[in-house]
């Protein structure tokens, strides 16, 4: 197994640098003169003396060609050194390590959030499939799908504060156990409770259809016992292998839920370092949301086969 | 046999005017149309039909086991002095797996694919008779040994699809008679088979009911298969019983032109040597457009006009006696004979 | 849509009650034909919305700023007196576009790539399947939002360098800098489930019993292709366009609200509701009008989507 993860990663590694290299390329040829954009935002007027700019790209070896440049740029990476950010000076890897605690706590937590509710609330319907039970939590996932967070975050805050005046404004970060958290979890969630919903549903009725689980309820096993260990385990395999697509919602999710919210984490990151044009940090996000997705990728391919049996077997005789 | 020697067989179950109906965009049409059966204690009955006649919803029903779009109409089902099909659902939860076992068709998809056999064998045991894990794995092991599984301890651990064809169904088996049912359906148990493994499985069944001495309702649409097994037949044609008597009986004297058109379609050594296989001409009525008259009318060369007016009644050939048909044409024969 | 390979000809041919028989199963679904009307209606009103639209979306009237809605607008006006009716159904037609030609773009590299991947096999299999790995391996939203940044600027001077070579107004028209660059990023990012769906449509009917029925009837390659395999591959991949379409509006309203999609004064669905959130305390209609559209079409095509794939993959579901 741990041979498994390991050629994994290592096949990941080429993906990474091809996608590293594409935006490497938008930084050197679109961004346009790193030196120049740090010294148009700090004061005096160094910027517009070529002498000491040139002197600068010199010394910081930007005058290179641009594969050379790419490469000392992944050989850094390789020794973990991210570089320096262009707009605060600050190195990148401090500002990473400062941010992505607050993401990942977060992303963490609406993913529990998203299996705790979705899940069972996706088996409900389908298990009362065609009635108004169904009707209504279907109505809901579709309703919670076609808001996006951008609408639905700024909506929810308003209409919470209008409710409880006295509750404190949700903005802003004081850690995962702080109440003010709990509303940027739940917009985050909407869109993959959303997605899962309809996709458990689906499982369910597809289950509920095989000869099994008539073979069940022949032998006398309650109901309550043939949902949760004849109808649950077989759901859970094509359920648990939408984490890629979840993990890219909640990535996607996160960029506007940290923006209404306040809250400082890479998806606020992103769009600060996005209007400062500053090139290493945003190489660095691109780094660490391929690698969770990677990650969640290989979370799939590991649980597999623990949930199927028969996907063990293939695992093996590779 | 045993069991028609007896004086006065007690019957464990007996369904009486039992209608299945199935809902379809053009409104509900019947597929089970009345049907009267009997199982004795300790008897092993025969269903025989062809694929569509209601043979395996009629039992499915029994255990209220049908798929959403399937109803039962009317009828009773009295088993062991109970209605099966009114009782709570509760006590049907008693009756399914622990008096009435079931095994299916198709042991591939009827055996949970990402669940131990042994636990799959060890449910009933802990539902019903409320055991603990560690002594229903160890009646699970006697089970698997019991229907024929070797080295069955170490089986217990397997996954479904490790095992053939054959041992799979063993495992149905197995799970069948787990909390030693007094009746055991068992629906097409050999038609996902090999035909060597088919008498292996038929053998089984038969050496297990006297061991167990139980009854046994196999389902079937080969006549031939269970010749042996069972000790009275029910015919069934288009969702009725059109003849029900003891096996001897039924193959020395067929009385249905239909039953007599399934005995004569089993190839016999002389038909293949002569290169001639007989069959029953025509197609059953589909459910929903079913026929006046006797439902066989349309494809019976012996029909009269009678046959396609009104449904002949299931009655004992010349009035008395185990042998039951559906025919006017049958019954007026043996009178005037 | 014009690249489905499907005319409606096709669909009334006679010998083939694949799709006659589809059709029947997707007008009895009542959720797929609200989705239909859904889409046919924004539809209608994207394609003549200037013959539709009461206003210019840029006509300002000063003495009617933030107007409530009335007759004379009925989704009221904005903070310049524009007619927020007639932005809607102009930002309906800068979805459409934006969506259609994505899809478009997405569909013909997805084809091609899957198609050649699954004939072929091999290392070109190998390279194609890479490359799709990778590209879905990278949060979506991101890499599009890098994109769009970095090269705004750049291709805004390139097209003003060529305005003041050429004297051609193309050049002029700064708003094809936005779209060209949300077509292209788009599209570079949605390709590769097509590609996947082709090649796995392609290797699993190479493979099924009928096709090899059909070889040993000796027919030719050619004609298995045409009347065995393209016929098949064609069902999953209207279900699959149909949702790319939906994925792609709200994707093109997500940038546009980070301002990195289509930029005002061009009206979108997403540039209006990030207008909207600034004042709707105040406007709600601001925010309303664009949200509920870009909802109801996000629901129209999901709708849709699910309907069409009952109907095409009648095995696939219940």
């Amino acid at each position: 197994m741990l041979r498994y993860i390991a050629s994994r990663f290592l096949l990941w590694i080429p993906s990474v640098i091809l996608v590293m290299l594409g935006v490497y390329a938008l930084a050197f040829y679109g961004a346009g003169d790193p030196i120049k954009l740090i010294f148009l935002r700090a004061p005096g007027d160094v910027a517009y003396d070529p002498v000491r700019i040139e002197a600068i790209r010199e010394t910081a070896g930007l005058n290179r060609p641009f594969i050379e440049q790419f490469i000392s740029y992944i050989l850094n990476l390789a020794h973990g050194n991210f570089g320096n950010s262009l707009s605060s000076g600050r190195s990148v890897w401090a500002i990473i390590s400062a941010a992505a605690p607050v993401s990942m706590s977060l992303g963490l937590c609406a993913i529990v959030l998203t299996a705790v509710v979705a899940i069972p609330l996706g088996m409900i319907a389908a298990l009362n499939q065609n009635t108004r039970i169904d009707y209504a939590i279907l109505g809901s996932a579709l309703f919670l799908w076609a808001i996006p967070p951008y609408v639905a975050g700024p909506l929810l805050m308003v209409g919470l504060l209008v409710l409880l005046p006295n509750v404190p404004v949700p903005y802003g970060w004081g850690g995962i156990f702080d109440a003010r958290i709990i509303l940027p979890l739940i917009v985050l969630s909407f869109q993959p409770i959303a997605l899962i919903v309809r996709q458990t549903r689906a499982a369910v009725i597809e289950v509920l259809s095989e000869d099994f689980v008539r073979t069940a309820r022949a032998k006398g096993v309650p109901e309550t016992i043939v949902a949760i260990k004849h109808i649950l385990r077989p759901v859970l395999t094509p359920v648990v292998t939408q984490l890629g697509l979840i993990m890219i919602t909640i990535v996607n999710g996160a960029i506007f839920v940290e923006l209404v919210f306040g809250l400082p984490g890479l998806g606020r990151l992103t769009v600060s370092a996005l209007t400062d044009s500053d090139y290493p940090v945003i190489l660095a996000i691109t780094l660490i949301g391929s690698f969770l997705v990677m990650l969640s990728n290989l979370l799939v391919d590991v649980l597999y086969p623990l949930l199927d049996p028969r996907a063990a077997d293939t695992m093996k005789s590779r | 046999m045993n069991a028609m020697t007896m004086s006065a067989p007690e019957r464990l179950l007996d369904v009486k005017g039992l209608s299945i109906e199935i809902d379809t965009r053009r409104g509900p049409a019947t597929i089970v149309d009345g049907i009267n059966l009997h199982v004795n204690k300790g008897e092993t009955l025969g269903i025989v039909g062809e694929s569509g006649c209601g043979k395996s919803l009629t039992m499915l029903s029994l255990m209220r086991l049908l798929p959403n779009k399937i109803k039962v109409k009317s009828g009773t089902a009295n088993f062991a002095g109970r209605d099966l099909l009114t009782m709570s659902k509760s006590e049907l939860r008693k009756v399914r797996g622990g008096q009435v076992g079931f095994v299916f068709q198709d042991p591939m998809t009827s055996l949970n694919p990402v669940m131990r056999i042994g636990d799959q064998i060890c449910e009933p045991l802990i539902y019903h008779k409320a055991m603990k894990r560690a002594d229903a794995r160890i009646r699970a092991t006697e089970l698997l040994r019991l229907v024929g599984i070797p080295s069955p301890a170490e089986r217990l651990d397997a996954f479904p699809h490790e095992l053939s064809g054959g041992m799979r169904q063993r495992v149905m088996i197995a799970i069948g008679l787990a909390c030693d049912p007094e009746l055991l359906i068992a629906d097409e148990p050999t038609t996902a088979l090999d035909v060597t493994i088919q008498a292996q499985i038929v053998d089984l069944v038969k050496e297990l009911r006297v061991k167990l001495g139980m009854s046994v309702v196999w389902i079937t649409h080969d006549l031939a298969l269970i010749a042996g097994l069972v000790d009275r037949v029910a015919v069934l044609y288009a969702g009725t019983v059109v003849e029900d008597a003891p096996v001897e009986e039924l193959f020395a004297n067929p009385s249905h032109p239909y039953t007599r058109g399934l005995l004569a379609s089993i190839p016999k050594l002389s038909d293949v040597a002569a290169n001639r296989l007989s069959s029953i001409g025509g197609t059953p009525p589909e459910p929903g457009r079913r026929p006046l008259g006797c439902p066989f009318a349309p494809r019976c060369q012996l029909a009269e006009d009678i046959c396609r007016q009104s449904v002949p009644p299931l009655e004992p050939l010349g009035g008395s006696g185990p042998h039951r048909v559906a025919c006017f044409v049958a019954q007026r024969q043996l009178e005037a004979a | 849509m014009a690249t489905i390979p499907m005319t409606p000809a096709e669909l009334d041919e006679p010998k083939t009650s694949l799709w006659r028989d589809a059709w029947y199963r997707l007008v009895r679904n009542k959720l797929a034909i609200f989705g239909l009307f859904v889409i046919i209606v924004l539809a209608f009103a994207a394609a003549f919305g200037p013959y539709l639209t009461p206003y210019d979306f840029l006509s300002q009237d000063l003495d009617a700023r933030n107007a409530a809605p009335s007759w004379a607008h009925l989704f009221g006006t904005d903070d310049l007196g524009r007619d927020v009716f007639s932005r809607v159904i102009y930002g309906t037609r800068t979805a459409f576009v934006v969506a259609i030609v994505v899809t478009a773009i997405a569909v013909t590299i997805g084809v091609a790539l899957g198609a050649m991947a699954g004939f072929f096999g091999g290392w070109l299999d190998r390279i194609i399947m890479w490359l799709t790995d990778v590209t879905m391996s990278v949060p979506n939203l991101l890499l599009v939002v890098v994109i769009n940044a970095s090269l705004k600027a750049p291709l805004a001077a390139w097209m003003e360098a060529q305005y003041m070579a050429t004297l051609n107004p193309f050049f002029r028209e700064t708003i094809w800098v936005d779209f060209i660059l949300v077509f292209g990023s788009m599209a570079l990012i949605s390709w590769p489930p097509y590609a996947r769906l082709v090649r796995a449509q392609v290797l699993s009917i190479r493979s099924r019993p009928y096709i090899t029925a059909a070889r040993a009837l000796g027919l030719t390659t050619r004609i298995i292709l045409m009347r065995y395999v393209v016929p098949n591959a064609v069902g999953p991949l209207i279900v699959s366009v149909s949702a790319g379409l939906g994925t792609a509006m709200v994707l093109e309203s997500a940038f546009s609200f980070l301002g990195v999609g289509v930029n005002p004064p061009t009206p979108s669905w997403g540039n209006m509701i990030s207008d909207g959130l600034r004042v709707w305390q105040h406007y709600p209609h601001l925010l309303a009008a664009p949200a509920a559209v870009l909802g109801l079409a996000t629901v129209g095509f999901s709708f849709l989507g699910d309907g069409l794939n009952d109907a095409l993959n009648p095995r696939g579901s219940k």
